[in-house]
């Protein structure tokens, strides 16, 4: 049994809990104990204090470090703001003149932190920890018959030198094949590799742009592949994803309403979670894929 | 485009917005651009010509650029640039030093993250959370002494005790 300290942000307990619910159901049945963190707050986001003071940026990323770090334990995430932001921090605070100063506003705060906690994302914790083969086993319900894609987390890309948890160079590989051990069949296409652009101030200066850039990979999606579902790991991308379709439909005379799950979603659904605690809040109506999990 | 006849240049303005010697090496070549998807809004988001600015000096063009702020922090620049030159930090670094400069660069969401410690309503989605079968999490706001100490430790960097009077109330 491994153990973590969850640290679920702000988007995914505020506005999609059953994601949240669907983390805290789907883990303890694969190994991995997940404890609650008193006094966690924002990662910082990158549009919060990494935008406007670096020593408020590392002190508040120090402070949810240090409430793992108190419990001996390391943090498990799935939003990939939050997952970046922590690992930029946790990157930054190996200079020994940043830690020492960051500590010093800590102590201010009653705490302190020695660079000991590590950041881990889900996808992290069920590929490395878990492995795909227990994945396989543990499932008593699969998704044989459907086809995914899969929309990868930047943040858990990029860059390399600070993010993620792939075993290999080359194409990353550990969505999909997480998503094969649910049975699956995950297909491949051109615009892949593409973020889905919800995240930071993109929509905010210039929202067609913005909506033009996810309708070209729906597009892609669409005339290229099978796929009845997109799979996500982080709570940006199942939000915009999910959310946009309906908007872009209505501007346009393409209709897009392609199910968006989080993995542990799926995961907690192959595990016989029912879908009105971990699938419940979705724009695009999820039903049809739900139907066919048996 | 850039009007060095019409500018004022500050010399080594560079040192005062970027805490990396690095930005020396940029050459312009535009991988940064050629990933980033902020680069289709319009105004688009072109870091190497903000790379520039700072190199220059510009300090009054760079103090109007909003398009650091349209980033989606997707980080994909950083893995790209040849020199290291780590643009998505370094687009970081000019929203602080627009910050510095100038307070209505504050982005309001710090101002929550002092008095709730979230951007979003974490703990006040009780019925929302309910509905999914889900009870209350352990909020900072449930810790008195924990959210003091965390205003406490902001209180004492710059941005918050510089612009103190946004920040209590």
């Amino acid at each position: 049994m491994s153990k973590y300290g969850l640290f679920l942000g702000c988007n995914t307990p505020a506005l999609r809990p059953d994601v949240e619910h669907a983390i805290r159901k789907s883990m303890p049945q694969l190994g991995v104990d997940l404890v609650d963190l008193p006094g966690f707050v924002c990662c910082p986001a990158f549009g919060t204090f990494p935008s406007a003071d670096e020593d408020a940026q590392l002190a508040t990323n120090a402070w949810n470090l240090s409430l793992g770090e108190a419990e001996g334990l390391d943090l498990a995430v799935q939003c990939g703001s939050c997952y970046s932001s922590l690992s930029m921090g946790s990157h930054l605070l190996k200079d020994p003149k940043k830690l020492t100063r960051t500590n010093e506003l800590l102590a201010k705060g009653g705490r302190s932190f020695k660079g000991e906690s590590k950041v881990r994302h889900m996808m992290d914790v069920l590929y490395n920890d878990v492995g795909v083969d227990k994945i396989s086993k543990t499932i008593t319900k699969s998704l044989k018959g459907l086809h995914g894609i899969v929309q990868f987390p930047c943040h858990t890309l990029y860059p390399s030198e600070v993010v993620g948890f792939e075993p290999d160079k080359g194409p990353p590989h550990v969505l999909p094949d997480l998503l094969e051990a649910l049975g699956a069949t995950v297909e491949h296409y051109s615009l892949e590799y593409q973020c889905c652009g919800g995240a930071g101030g993109f929509h905010k200066a210039d929202a067609p742009a913005a909506h033009n850039f996810l309708k070209s990979k729906l597009d892609a999606i669409k005339t290229e592949t099978k796929a009845d579902f997109i799979v996500v790991s982080c709570i940006t991308c199942l939000m915009w994803m999910d959310v946009q379709q309906k908007p872009l439909s209505e501007a346009g005379e393409e209709t897009y309403n392609i199910p968006v799950f989080d993995y542990n979603q799926l995961l907690a659904l192959c595990l016989g979670a029912p879908a009105e605690q971990v699938a419940a809040i979705s724009t695009i109506n999820r039903d049809a894929v739900i139907e066919k999990i048996k | 485009m850039i009007d060095l006849e019409q500018s004022e240049v500050i010399p080594d303005m560079w040192k005062d917005v970027f805490d990396s010697e690095d930005i020396r090496f940029c050459f312009n070549c535009g991988s940064c651009i050629s990933v980033c998807p902020a680069s289709n809004a319009s105004p688009p988001l072109l870091i190497r010509r903000l790379a520039r600015l700072v190199l220059l000096g510009l300090e009054d063009e760079l103090l109007d650029e909003d398009t650091p702020w349209s980033c989606v922090s997707c980080s994909r620049c950083e893995e790209v640039c040849p020199m290291g030159v780590r643009p998505f930090e370094l687009g970081l670094a000019i929203r602080r030093w627009q910050v510095r400069n100038d307070e209505t660069r504050i982005p309001p969401s710090i101002v929550e993250l002092y008095k709730e410690g979230y951007t979003q309503p974490v703990s006040k989605a009780v019925a929302l959370r309910a509905s999914v079968g889900l009870g209350e999490l352990p909020t900072i706001d449930k810790y008195p002494e924990m959210l003091k100490g965390y205003q406490d430790m902001l209180m004492a960097t710059d941005v918050v005790s510089n612009n103190d009077y946004m920040f209590k109330g």
